[in-house]
């Protein structure tokens, strides 16, 4: 293992330590994503956020930064056009129907090319282009610097912190927001809470694996955990174990034989997905159904 | 006024250019008016992803000349894949096509890092080099919008069932699963006749983007797609004339495809306006109901049930009357 003998290298600790911290916090957002069914609208903010990374790498300030802040205009947009539920839509079937091109899935198409295409056109413009372009967009986790290492971690616990302080709340919204309003809960502010978690993992994600596949270490341990547990304590603590042995084993891979990191971490989650796909218990267990699937049953 | 807008295409790497840019223009948003009614955009965006290790392997292996059979053979796998992803539901749809996505990227990704020219090849597949398209590649997408155009013009009306009413669909005979692979199939080969000009990542604005900004301005089906078609070409010309515009007399680089979205990003917006003021006006009221009319061009269609069964309730007030949910309508976030 080539990965074990250039440990004592500091950009192979540092890189091994985003690792896990990105697995972790990945592994927890992703099962509200999953359940949620919010994979279309993280892959729009990683896209999105794109080019709130390229300005602030024009104007020299902190990726981080730049990427966050675009993002929180990219959430706002896609609320304010789909209708007051659009950016929070925890649930499709509350999601608006929309009127014509301005549904939800149209909508998160549009910001999400409209947003691809703004980076890169910026970018364009700039000496270098292609370099740098690469490393937003399949990411760069060997040149992880200490300063990455800890805003990565303090993202990482405030979201932690919030959704274990929210747990019980944030999964009532994802099984039953009638009940949760009923109940007298603020539910659009929980919405609004995922959508920040899902928000600041992402950016924080992104200069790790990239633009394009920030999202599979979002999705990809959440929704095999999804696949062999039925509640969803279990279901979190596989989620960030997954997230976190799929980037170790990721990063061993491409020290091993030499190719990109963000790609073998991502197809390290595809592996697993697949074969817990095939291997899992068949039976759906009724209790974590999302209600989404109850009409598909029934009409 | 000629100087401006038709001299640059006088230059041959321009005209041919612009040709691609109004053959796939005009195609992709054909397309894209089916794409929007069925609400598949993100399967779109898997599908443009996925396409990506195919273009990968069709240049390590063929050169310049093996992008298009390449991307072709992996768009035919991941369509077919799609199809059956959809037909079983162990998994949220969305997740594993989330994950599908990634993972054909990834391989794409893993292979080109292994390459010296790694980073301008990346970029040159993402985002294609539509200034260097040549003959062969014009021809190539002319076939393919011949075909797809053809089929979706053959199968105008079963597609238009499955979209606004699968069970009926179903009840009838038709056989819903094979006319979701053949939706799926003009998706990718929208995409892998994209591939060359504006790369794997662009494809979805041009797809997507236009029927959205179509349907924002009209009910009516025809109208849409004529109107989608127009604005897809219109923006292929302009974002072309615009990044040569400001390439040349400016010295700021453009890429052009991201040009070309651009435009068409605020061709929606512009949509966006006009019908924020119609409704204003009150000519176009918010009304449910009235979306149906003759014809089958109430365009809120349901998605498919089995695949998102929840969005047809939502949908009921404008597809048929009567049928809403009270329940979903009146959910907590429209409070």
């Amino acid at each position: 293992m080539r990965l074990w003998e250039t440990l004592g290298d500091g950009y192979t600790r540092r890189a091994l330590a985003e690792a896990v911290l990105v697995g972790v916090l990945c592994g927890a957002v992703g099962v509200h994503v999953v359940l949620r069914r919010l994979s279309f609208l993280t892959t729009a903010l990683t896209h999105a956020t794109f080019p709130g990374v390229v300005v602030a790498a024009l104007l020299g300030l902190h990726l981080v930064l730049g990427a966050g802040l675009f993002g929180l205009l990219v959430v706002g947009a896609v609320a304010a056009v789909s209708g007051a539920r659009g950016g929070g839509g925890a649930v499709p079937s509350a999601a608006p129907a929309g009127r014509g091109g301005r549904d939800l899935s149209s909508v998160t198409g549009v910001v999400l090319s409209g947003g691809f295409a703004l980076g890169v056109a910026l970018m364009s413009a700039q000496d270098g282009f292609t370099r740098d372009l690469t490393a937003f967009l399949v990411g760069s986790i060997l040149t992880v610097g200490t300063a990455d290492l800890l805003v990565t971690a303090i993202t990482g616990a405030v979201v932690l912190t919030v959704l274990a302080a929210l747990r019980k709340e944030l999964l009532l919204g994802a099984f039953d927001p009638t009940g949760l309003a009923a109940a007298g809960y603020p539910a659009w502010l929980l919405d609004l809470v995922v959508l920040f978690a899902m928000e600041a993992t992402v950016v924080t994600t992104v200069p790790a694996v990239g633009t394009i596949m920030a999202i599979a270490l979002v999705v990809g341990p959440a929704a095999t955990a999804r696949l062999w547990c039925a509640r969803t304590g279990p279901m979190t603590a596989l989620s960030m174990a997954l997230g976190v042995v799929a980037s170790v084993l990721g990063l061993a891979v491409s020290a091993q034989w030499d190719v990109a990191a963000g790609g073998a971490i991502v197809l390290t989650i595809a592996a697993l997905f697949a074969v817990s796909l095939l291997i899992a218990p068949r039976a759906r267990p009724a209790s974590l159904r999302s209600p989404a699937a109850e009409p598909a049953s029934a009409g | 006024m000629t100087q401006l807008l038709v001299v640059p295409f006088e230059r041959p790497y321009l005209a041919r250019a612009l040709v691609e840019l109004l053959l796939l223009g005009g195609l992709a948003a054909v397309v894209g008016v089916f794409v929007l009614l069925r609400r598949l955009a993100f399967l779109t965006d898997a599908l443009t992803h996925t396409v990506f290790p195919g273009v990968v392997v069709g240049f390590l292996l063929g050169g310049q000349s093996g992008i298009f059979p390449g991307a072709l053979v992996v768009a035919c796998v991941a369509a077919g894949l799609f199809t059956l992803l959809a037909a079983t539901r162990r998994v949220g749809e969305d997740a594993a096509l989330a994950i599908l996505l990634t993972g054909f990227f990834a391989v794409g990704v893993v292979l080109v890092s292994r390459r010296p020219s790694y980073t301008a090849d990346l970029t040159a597949f993402l985002f294609g080099r539509v200034l260097t398209v040549r003959l062969s590649d014009i021809v190539a997408t002319a076939v393919v919008a011949a075909v797809v155009l053809t089929s979706v013009a053959a199968l105008r009306k079963e597609l238009l069932l499955v979209a606004f009413d699968p069970e009926s669909a179903r009840a009838a005979g038709y056989r819903v699963a094979a006319l979701d692979l053949a939706l799926n199939l003009a998706i990718a080969l929208v995409v892998v006749a994209a591939v060359r000009a504006v790369g794997t990542v662009l494809v979805i604005a041009l797809i997507v983007v236009p029927a959205a900004a179509a349907r924002l301005l009209s009910d009516r089906l025809v109208v849409v797609t004529a109107v989608a078609a127009v604005l897809g070409m219109g923006s292929g010309w302009l974002g072309l004339l615009v990044s040569y515009r400001i390439s040349v007399d400016h010295g700021i680089r453009l890429a052009t495809g991201a040009t070309v979205v651009l435009v068409l990003v605020a061709a929606y917006l512009l949509a966006l306006a006009a019908a924020a003021a119609r409704a204003r006006l009150g000519r176009r009221p918010a009304r449910p109901g009235a979306a149906v009319a003759v014809g089958g061009s109430a365009l809120d269609a349901p998605r498919p049930v089995a695949a998102l069964g929840a969005d047809a309730r939502a949908d009921g007030t404008q597809v048929a009357s009567g049928t809403a949910d009270p329940g979903s309508e009146a959910g907590p976030g429209t409070r």
